[in-house]
């Protein structure tokens, strides 16, 4: 391992010494700092409790590679499937190299860029942004993003600004992403009274194996409102790491709806410190698990100051040897008097051999709050099963259809149609494998 | 023929619920199968329509010249059997509609008939919602979820004016429903009332053969058919109570 750590942090150094030193501002010193805390961290191991359940031995030994190496491009064609959607604007990024051709923005109030760009034209109001919320990064995953990171999205929405259509930020995977650790950070800001709708996808045209390794830093000022719309339909042998930060200003709102599908595996952080009085949370998520399949959410909400709600609903299919884990933390402190902090999660076992670990938790420690939280771990109901095949549907379809009725709680709360639809055709294939 | 049980035996978790039921069902008649509580008139119905928890323990089941009991659940229902259940189970986040239409469809499909259109479909079920007084919102809603006893019977009836039996089973669809919800659910299964159709209507009252009129009635007490009759049987055991009958059986 220690061998590991080592050939690691030599490549992250070399990494850092050939950034182009010539104009613009890489964050040389955030990058060195966050590769000294890599080297201090190293990789997560079961001992941390975060990390129990979420092996990453696998994803060691496939021994993913930062490379400056240029997608192989995809036809303009075959990525159009995904181009159809009206929007306000939009970032492409194929294997994890923007593409400025496929990119759109020319809706007045917003704009949308890349990390590279405001890192070669030292756009000081991106940059100082950079890890204001996420730190140098909790784990050695997070820590190395920082300090190798390629590229990402920018997106800036100007005060008062309210967006009728989305924003999209689109990764495509081809089969050139093979054996490379994509490392991408987005940053979303929304100014004072801003409004928007960001949808965030994952989709693959190969299956190839690769690590995308994400950090994406929200930031709301006071009374502006988000509804990001995030789905990860990575390729069957992708990895998937996402640590998505929230920072919430007086009266923002954060509307959040996640859907985890794709890759071998994945692992979604979505964190929020409330700071500022007013402030709401809501997270919606969906993850379906088959065979070969890991899918693991965290979320860690913590009310630091009173008046916030955050209410945080989670569901999970885990049907053939597929396993999943949920970790859900809300942290209530003395001083938040009058929070609301609601969280759910269930789960539907639809076969013997599938796992799920499970656990909610409450940290209380103000006195008048109105908090609950709740985990089941269930089957379909015989009954329910019994009530469709006497209507003519065969055993499979009807157990379909009530599973893509379980899904549908948090299906249904995509704004977009389009998504919708597309997850539940996705749902329906992957549980007829 | 269209329903033919022969000396039916069944047990529930080993005790003998039903001990020799013999009955004749022809096409177009309105059977009526009344009797006391626990006496064995759901468990019947149940085994027509399939449902596990029921061991048979002898005799037979002819529905329409082919052996019942060797069909599916889904076999069953393909082939044009329904049965409108007493508690119509509940199912969150399925979309009536879209309930309505797998049905339609699996039982065309294995009929090999061509699946209905979407724009044939929706008009067909508005106006069947209308015939049976569903609110046209409870069919963009999960099956069931949420609703009042008397719209999740009028749900069942609907799903039965859709799908066309040829051999309907209500079990106990009377139980909880006001007059009007009873008039209305008694409407549907007239509407239904064919030469080619059949029916079982299962219920403790007589009540709700006042607006269904039955061929025949038969008491069921203890698992056996007692008595057998026309509709003035109904009115008799309206009139005197099941104590009479069931006395002069154990006599």
């Amino acid at each position: 391992m220690n061998q590991q750590l080592n050939d690691y942090s030599q490549a992250v150094s070399q990494y850092i010494e050939n950034l182009p030193k010539d104009g613009g501002d890489w964050l040389v010193a955030q990058r060195s700092s966050a590769a000294e805390r890599f080297t201090e961290i190293g990789f997560p191991n079961a001992k941390i409790e975060a990390w129990k359940y979420t092996g990453i031995e696998g994803l060691l030994k496939q021994g993913f590679e930062t490379t400056d190496k240029l997608p192989e491009f995809p036809e303009h064609a075959v990525l159009r499937q995904f181009l159809e959607e009206p929007v306000a604007g939009r970032l492409v990024f194929v294997d994890g190299v923007y593409q400025a051709d496929l990119s759109t923005c020319d809706t007045a109030g917003i704009t949308v860029g890349n990390l590279r760009s405001a890192m070669a034209a030292s756009d000081r109001a991106v940059l100082e942004v950079i890890g204001s919320l996420s730190g140098m990064g909790d784990h050695g995953f997070a820590a190395l993003n920082l300090a190798t990171v390629h590229d990402g999205a920018v997106i800036r929405v100007t005060s008062e600004t309210c967006l009728e259509q989305p924003i999209e930020l689109l990764h495509v995977a081809t089969k050139s992403a093979e054996g490379q650790a994509l490392r991408s950070r987005h940053l979303i800001m929304l100014e004072t009274g801003a409004s928007a709708n960001l949808i965030e996808r994952y989709v693959a045209l190969d299956d190839a194996a690769y690590f995308n390794n994400l950090v994406c830093e929200i930031s709301l000022a006071a009374g502006a409102k988000l509804t990001h719309q995030r789905v990860q339909l990575e390729s069957p042998r992708a990895y998937h790491l996402s640590d998505i930060h929230l920072g919430l200003q007086a009266d923002a709102y954060y509307h959040g709806i996640n859907a985890a599908v794709g890759a071998a595996w994945s692992r979604t952080l979505i964190h929020n410190r409330f700071t500022a009085q007013g402030a709401n949370c809501e997270l919606d998520g969906l993850y379906l698990a088959g065979d070969g399949q890991l899918t693991d959410f965290h979320l860690d909400v913590d009310h630091a100051v009173p008046h916030c709600d955050s209410r945080e609903n989670f569901r999970g299919i885990l049907h053939g040897a597929g396993k999943a884990v949920f970790d859900g933390l809300i942290q209530v402190r003395e001083q938040a008097q009058k929070s609301n902090a609601h969280l759910y999660n269930a789960n539907l076992m639809l076969s013997r051999h599938a796992e799920i670990d499970t656990k909610p938790q409450l940290v209380i420690l103000a006195d008048d709050v109105q908090c609950s939280h709740g985990t089941t771990v269930g089957q379909l109901d015989p009954q329910a099963v019994f009530y469709l095949r006497s209507r003519g549907l065969d055993e499979q379809r009807a157990r379909h259809l009530l599973s893509l009725g379980f899904a549908s709680e948090v299906i249904d709360r995509f704004e977009n149609e389009t998504l919708r639809l597309q997850l539940a055709d996705v749902i329906r294939q992957q549980l007829q494998s | 023929m269209m329903l033919s049980i022969k000396n039916l035996t069944a047990n529930v978790d080993g005790k003998e619920i039903l001990k020799g039921i013999n009955l004749d069902i022809k096409a177009g008649e309105v059977h009526a199968i009344m009797g006391p509580n626990g006496s064995g008139k759901s468990t019947l119905a149940h085994i027509l329509s399939g449902r596990d928890g029921y061991e048979v323990t002898g005799g037979e089941i002819h529905y329409k010249g082919q052996d019942l009991l060797s069909l599916e659940t889904e076999e069953r229902a393909q082939q044009g059997i329904f049965l409108a259940m007493q508690y119509p189970v509940e199912l969150p986040g399925v979309n009536n509609m879209t309930f309505l239409r797998e049905s339609m469809n699996a039982i065309r499909r294995s009929r090999g008939e061509e699946e209905i259109d979407a724009v044939s479909f929706m008009k067909l079920v508005r106006e069947k919602a209308d015939s049976v007084k569903l609110d046209q919102k409870l069919l963009k809603r999960s099956v069931n979820a949420g609703f009042s006893g008397g719209e999740k019977k009028r749900n069942e009836i609907l799903q039965m004016v859709m799908l066309e039996p040829y051999l309907a089973i209500l079990d106990e669809t009377d139980s909880g429903l006001d007059i009007d919800a009873l008039r209305t659910v008694s409407d549907g299964v007239n509407l239904l009332r064919s030469p080619e159709r059949s029916m079982i209507v299962v219920t403790h009252y007589q009540r709700l053969l006042e607006y269904i009129e039955p061929d025949h009635v038969h008491v069921l007490s203890d698992g056996r058919i007692i008595r057998s009759g026309g509709k003035e049987l109904a009115l008799e055991l309206e009139a005197r109570g099941y104590g009479w009958l069931l006395e002069e059986a154990a006599a």
